[in-house]
C-alpha cells in the first residue's frame, strides 16, 4: 500500500514539474540540457555581472548605481550643444547631448517612431493596394534587410556630408537646400539605425496585416464604414500587436546598436551613448572588472527588458489572429484613387529608395578606389575582394567567421528542438520557464553579453587556459561560439515553436500507441515534418551569427589572429579613410551570404523569409 | 422593410462559374432562404446582394432601383457572417454600437439602441465583455445584435448557426424566426441544412452547381419536388430509375424494379421522357396492405429505431428502399421477407 501511494505521489510530483505521464528519460534529458545550457551561459554570467554592480567595499551597495545617477556625464536634464551650427559652408546637426542615459533613450525612441512610421505605411501600401511595379517594390524592401555592420551607418555618413550626395542632390542639382546640411552625431545614429530597423516594423506590420481575417474588413464596409475610417477603427487596431512587436524590437535593437556609433564616432556626441561607453571603458580598462561599467551595463539590460516585458504581456494578451478562422481566406487589395498613386510614386518611392542606400553604397565602396572628396565613388575595382579571397591575414577572418557561426548553429538547432518539443508539447511547471529562456536572449544586449562573459570567463577558468580572456594564450573561438549559440538561439527556437505547433501531438501519440518510442516517435515523426522549419530557423540564425557585432569586436578582438570578420571591419572602419572600402568589401561578403540564405530559404522551404518576427 | 429582384446574376471566379444565371424576386417581409450543398453559390449570391461581390451579369434590384453598382456600405443590406467576424479589439457594447457611430447617430440614442438590441438577443449585461470572453451561441447572438441595431431595411444571414451545438441551433433559429416577425423585416438566410430551411424559410430557393433548381413554400418543396436533386436533398427519398410504359390521362405506367406500376400522377413530365425517377418519401410506404395499393417484396436488411419513428432498410433485388413507420407491432429481424405498399399517387416522378 505505501509503496503504491508513494509510486502515484511520486507521479504526480514529475506531472506537475515536468508535465510527462511517467517517468521519460528522453523527455527530461530535453528539459534539462537546454536548462543547463541557457542557465549557465546567460543567466549565470548576468548573475556574475549584477553580483560586481551591487558591491562596494566587500558589501551590498548602490554606490555605482548612485555615483552614475549623479553624473551630469550620464544625466544632464539640461542639455548642451545646440540643435545645429551655422557654419559658413553648411549647417551642422549632430543633435543634443542629454548625457549618456538619456541620450540612449532619446535615439533609441525617435529611432523606434521613425522606424514605425515608415514600416507601417510601407506594411499598409503593400498590403492594400495593387500598382504597377508593386514586384519591384517587394524586392527593394528585401534589400534594407541586409545587413552590413559598421559598413551601412559609415555609408549614411557619407551621405550625410557637406559634400555628399544629398547635398549634391537637394543643393548642388535642386536646389531646394539654400545651403548644404551636414548630419552627424546622434542625429546620423538615429538616421542609419531608423533606416535599418524599420524593416522590423514593416515584416510584423505587413504579417499581422495578412492574417486579419478578411471578414472583419468586410463587416464593417458591410455596416457602412470605409476608407480612413476603416482604417482607423478596424484595420489598425487589429494590427496593433504585429506593430507593437516591431516597434519593441527596433527599440529594443536601437538600444543596443554598437555599430553605428562606431562608425559616427568621429563625433564625440555619438560616443556618449550606453553601449558605446562600455565599450569603450572595456578597451581601455581590459584585465580590471570595473564594477562601473558592470553597473552601466545593468541599466542598458533593465531598460531593454522592460521593454521586452511590456511588449510579451501585451502581445499575449492580445491574440486576435487566431479567433475567427473559417470563410474565405483572401487578401483584400485595392486599385489606389488617382492621388494615392501619386503619393505611391512620389512620395512612397524615393523613401524606399532612400533606405537602400546604404546597401547601395556598400557594394559601391567595396568596388571602388576612392570616395571621400566627391558625392559619388569613383575609379572600379577588384582589388578589394580579390584580396579577400587571396590574403590569408584577411582571409581567415572571413573562414574564422564561418567556422564559429556554423558551429553555434548545430548547437542552436539540437536545444531549439529540445527546448521547443517540451515547451509545446507538455504542460508542466517549467515548460513555459524553458520557451521564456529561448527567446530571452532576445532582449539582452550584446554588449552586456560580452562584458557578463568577460567576467565570467575570467573568474571560472585557470588562469593560464585558453578560455580565460586575462590569458595570453586566450582564444576567443569557443567563447564567441556560445555567444553566438545564445545570442542567435531565438530566430531558429521560434521557428522551430511555430512548426510543432502546426503538427498535431496525436501524430506522435500515434506511434507511441502503436509501440515506439518517444525518442523514436519524435526523431522519425516529428524532426522529419518539422525541417523546413528547422533549416529556415538555422538559416537565419547563421546570417545574425555572422553579423554578429558586440561580442565579436570585444571578446573576438582580445586576439586578433582568431577573431570573427566583424571585428576585422571594425578595425578597418575606426582606422584612415581608405581602409573602408576594404570593410566594405566584407560587408559584401556578408550580402553574399545574406542572399544566398534568402534565395535557398524560398527556394527550399517555399516560405518566405521572415526575418524577425516576435509571438 | 424592402423587395429584392435578382435578375440573370452570372459569376465566374477564374474557370469556375459560381453562378450561372439566376433570377429570384424576394418579397416585403419574407424570410427567404437560399439552400444548397456547399459549393453551390449561395454564399456568393448572398454577397453579391451585400456588395461584397460584384456580378460578371445581370443585375441587383432593391425595391425596384437598381443597387449593382453600389458599394457595400452604400446599400444597407446588412450581412451576419458565418463565422460571426465580431472584432475582437471591441467590447460587445463597441462592436454593436459600431454601425450606429458610422451612421452618426446622437450618443443617448446608440446606448438606447444597443441595449435595446441585446434585449432583443437576450445578452442584457453582456457590454462590456470581449468577444473572447463568450461562447459560440452568445457570439451569434451579438452578431446579430449588431446587425439589427442598425435597423437594416434587409438582413442577410449567412449559415449563421453553422458553428452552433444542435440544441442551441434549434433554439435560436426559433430566436431568429421571433425576431424577423417582430421587426418586419426582409431576411435572406442561407444555409445547407434543409430541416433548418424548411423550419424556418416562408420561401425557399434550392440552388445545385450555381442554379436554381426549384423556388416555393417549404411544403412546395419537399412534397412536390421538380428535379431529381431537390427530391433527393430534401429530406430521404426512395429514388428509383424507372422506365414508362405509356402516358394515358395525365397518369403513367411504368416499370420499375421489375414491377409493372400504373395510375401514376404524370401531369408535370413533358418532353423527352427517356431519363425518369420513380421517388417515394419513406413515410409514404407501410408494411400494411390497404386498398388500392401496390406493393414490392424484399428482406430486412436493417431496423433502426429513432423514438418517434422506425427507419427499415429493406432490400430488394439490389437496392435499398427506405420505409418509415410509427412503430411495429412485432419487432422485425434482418432477414425477415417482407412486403411494403404504397398508393401509386403518392410517387412522383422526376427528371434530371
Amino acid at each position: 500500500m505505501a509503496t503504491v501511494v508513494k509510486k502515484v505521489r511520486h507521479r504526480k510530483i514529475l506531472e506537475n514539474i515536468f508535465g510527462i505521464p511517467h517517468f521519460d528519460l528522453f523527455a527530461i534529458i530535453s528539459y534539462v540540457i537546454p536548462l543547463a545550457y541557457i542557465f549557465i551561459f546567460l543567466i549565470v554570467p548576468l548573475a556574475e555581472m549584477l553580483k560586481i554592480a551591487f558591491t562596494y567595499n566587500g558589501a551590498f551597495s548602490l554606490h555605482w548605481f548612485k555615483s552614475i545617477f549623479s553624473q551630469e556625464f550620464y544625466i544632464s536634464p539640461k542639455p548642451q550643444g545646440s540643435l545645429y551650427v551655422d557654419t559658413p559652408q553648411y549647417i551642422y546637426v549632430e543633435g543634443l547631448d542629454f548625457g549618456v542615459i538619456l541620450n540612449s533613450l532619446i535615439v533609441a525612441m525617435f529611432v523606434t517612431m521613425l522606424a514605425t512610421l515608415i514600416g507601417v505605411t510601407l506594411a499598409y501600401v503593400m498590403y492594400r493596394y495593387t500598382f504597377p511595379g508593386k514586384g519591384i517594390f517587394r524586392v527593394l524592401l528585401i534589400v534594407p534587410l541586409l545587413m552590413t555592420p559598421f559598413v551601412n551607418a559609415y555609408v549614411v555618413k557619407l551621405i550625410f556630408r557637406e559634400n555628399g550626395i544629398f547635398n549634391w542632390i537637394l543643393h548642388d542639382l535642386i536646389g531646394i537646400l539654400p545651403k548644404p546640411i551636414r548630419i552627424d552625431g546622434l542625429v546620423g545614429v538615429m538616421i542609419a539605425q531608423a533606416i535599418a530597423y524599420y524593416p522590423i516594423v514593416y515584416l510584423n506590420t505587413y504579417a499581422s496585416f495578412v492574417n486579419i481575417d478578411p471578414s472583419l474588413e468586410e463587416q464593417a464596409e458591410n455596416l457602412g464604414s470605409r476608407g480612413f475610417k476603416l482604417l482607423r477603427t478596424i484595420t489598425l487596431p487589429l494590427a496593433l500587436p504585429g506593430i507593437a512587436a516591431g516597434a519593441t524590437l527596433t527599440f529594443i535593437f536601437s538600444l543596443e546598436d554598437l555599430g553605428a556609433p562606431i562608425a559616427f564616432h568621429s563625433a564625440s556626441i555619438a560616443k556618449k551613448l550606453i553601449t558605446y561607453q562600455i565599450y569603450d571603458k572595456f578597451l581601455s580598462e581590459t584585465g580590471y572588472r570595473s564594477p562601473e561599467i558592470a553597473a552601466l551595463a545593468i541599466i542598458l539590460l533593465a531598460l531593454s527588458l522592460l521593454a521586452f516585458a511590456l511588449i510579451r504581456k501585451y502581445v499575449s494578451l492580445r491574440q486576435y489572429a487566431m479567433m475567427s478562422k473559417g470563410g474565405r481566406w483572401y487578401i483584400r487589395t485595392v486599385k489606389p484613387k488617382w492621388w494615392q498613386y501619386v503619393i505611391i510614386y512620389t512620395i512612397v518611392l524615393p523613401l524606399v529608395l532612400f533606405t537602400i542606400t546604404p546597401q547601395i553604397g556598400v557594394i559601391l565602396l567595396a568596388f571602388s578606389k576612392e570616395w571621400s572628396r566627391t558625392p559619388y565613388p569613383r575609379g572600379f575595382t577588384l582589388q578589394h575582394i580579390s584580396q579577400i579571397a587571396l590574403d590569408p591575414s584577411v582571409r581567415r577572418y572571413v573562414i574564422n567567421s564561418i567556422t564559429y557561426a556554423f558551429t553555434a548553429i548545430l548547437i542552436i538547432v539540437v536545444i531549439s528542438v529540445m527546448a521547443s518539443y517540451v515547451s509545446n508539447r507538455f504542460r508542466g511547471v517549467l515548460s513555459p520557464i524553458v520557451e521564456a529562456l529561448t527567446v530571452f536572449p532576445l532582449a539582452v544586449p550584446g554588449i552586456v553579453i560580452a562584458i557578463g562573459y568577460f567576467y565570467f570567463f575570467a573568474s571560472i577558468t585557470p588562469k593560464n587556459s585558453i578560455l580565460n580572456p586575462l590569458s595570453v594564450s586566450f582564444n576567443p573561438g569557443p567563447i564567441l561560439i556560445i555567444a553566438y549559440s545564445i545570442r542567435r538561439m531565438p530566430f531558429t527556437a521560434r521557428s522551430i515553436y511555430a512548426g510543432i505547433q502546426q503538427v498535431h501531438a496525436s501524430l506522435e501519440e500515434a506511434a507511441m500507441n502503436l509501440g515506439s518510442t518517444r525518442w523514436k516517435a519524435v526523431m522519425g515523426i516529428l524532426v522529419p515534418l518539422i525541417a523546413m522549419n528547422v533549416l529556415g530557423g538555422a538559416m537565419l540564425s547563421f546570417v545574425y551569427a555572422m553579423s554578429e557585432t558586440s561580442v565579436s569586436i570585444t571578446i573576438g578582438s582580445l586576439e586578433m589572429s582568431k577573431a570573427p570578420m566583424t571585428a576585422y571591419m571594425r578595425d578597418l572602419i575606426v582606422s584612415a579613410a581608405g581602409s573602408a572600402h576594404m570593410a566594405a568589401a566584407l560587408g559584401f561578403i556578408l550580402i553574399v551570404v545574406q542572399i544566398s540564405a534568402i534565395i535557398l530559404s524560398t527556394v527550399i522551404t517555399k516560405q518566405r523569409y521572415a526575418f524577425i518576427g516576435i509571438t | 422593410m424592402v423587395t429584392v429582384r435578382i435578375d440573370g446574376v452570372v459569376k465566374r471566379f477564374g474557370e469556375i462559374v459560381a453562378l450561372k444565371g439566376v433570377s429570384l424576386e424576394i418579397k416585403h417581409g419574407e424570410l427567404f432562404t437560399l439552400l444548397g450543398p456547399s459549393g453551390c453559390g449561395k454564399t456568393t449570391l448572398l454577397r453579391i446582394i451585400a456588395g461584397l461581390e460584384y456580378p460578371d451579369e445581370g443585375r441587383v434590384y432593391f425595391d425596384g432601383s437598381d443597387v449593382t453598382d453600389l458599394k457595400t456600405y452604400e446599400r444597407g443590406a446588412v450581412l451576419v457572417f458565418q463565422n460571426y467576424a465580431l472584432w475582437p479589439h471591441m467590447t460587445v457594447y463597441e462592436n454593436i454600437a459600431y454601425g450606429l457611430k458610422i451612421r452618426k447617430v446622437p450618443r443617448d440614442e446608440i446606448k438606447e439602441r444597443v441595449k435595446r438590441a441585446l434585449e432583443l438577443v437576450k445578452l442584457e449585461g453582456y457590454e462590456d465583455r470581449y468577444p473572447t470572453q463568450l461562447s459560440g451561441g452568445q457570439q451569434q447572438r451579438v452578431a446579430l445584435a449588431r446587425a439589427l441595431a442598425v435597423q437594416p431595411k434587409l438582413l442577410l444571414l449567412d449559415e449563421p448557426l453553422s458553428n452552433l451545438d444542435a440544441k442551441l441551433r434549434i433554439e435560436m433559429r426559433s430566436e431568429i424566426r421571433r425576431i424577423q416577425r417582430e421587426l418586419d423585416i426582409t431576411v435572406i438566410y442561407v444555409t445547407h441544412d434543409q430541416e433548418e430551411a424548411m423550419a424556418l424559410s416562408d420561401r425557399v430557393a434550392v440552388m445545385n452547381f450555381g442554379v436554381i433548381e426549384q423556388v416555393g413554400t417549404p411544403r412546395e418543396i419537399y412534397q412536390r419536388p421538380k428535379t431529381k436533386f431537390v427530391a433527393d436533398f430534401m429530406g430521404k427519398n426512395n429514388i428509383l430509375p424507372a422506365k414508362i410504359l405509356e402516358i394515358k390521362n395525365g397518369r403513367a405506367t411504368l416499370e420499375v424494379l421489375g414491377h409493372r406500376i400504373s395510375g401514376i400522377p404524370a401531369e408535370n413530365i413533358l418532353g423527352d421522357y427517356s431519363d425518369l425517377y420513380f421517388s417515394i418519401r419513406p413515410e409514404k410506404v407501410s408494411l400494411t396492405p390497404f386498398e388500392g395499393a401496390q406493393a414490392f417484396e424484399g428482406r430486412v436488411d436493417l431496423v433502426e429505431y429513432y423514438g418517434f419513428f422506425v427507419e427499415i432498410v429493406i432490400k430488394i433485388k439490389d437496392v435499398f428502399f427506405f420505409v418509415r413507420v410509427p412503430d411495429l407491432k412485432e419487432p422485425l429481424k434482418q432477414g425477415d421477407n417482407v412486403k411494403v405498399y404504397f398508393n401509386p399517387q403518392d410517387v412522383i416522378l422526376l427528371q434530371e
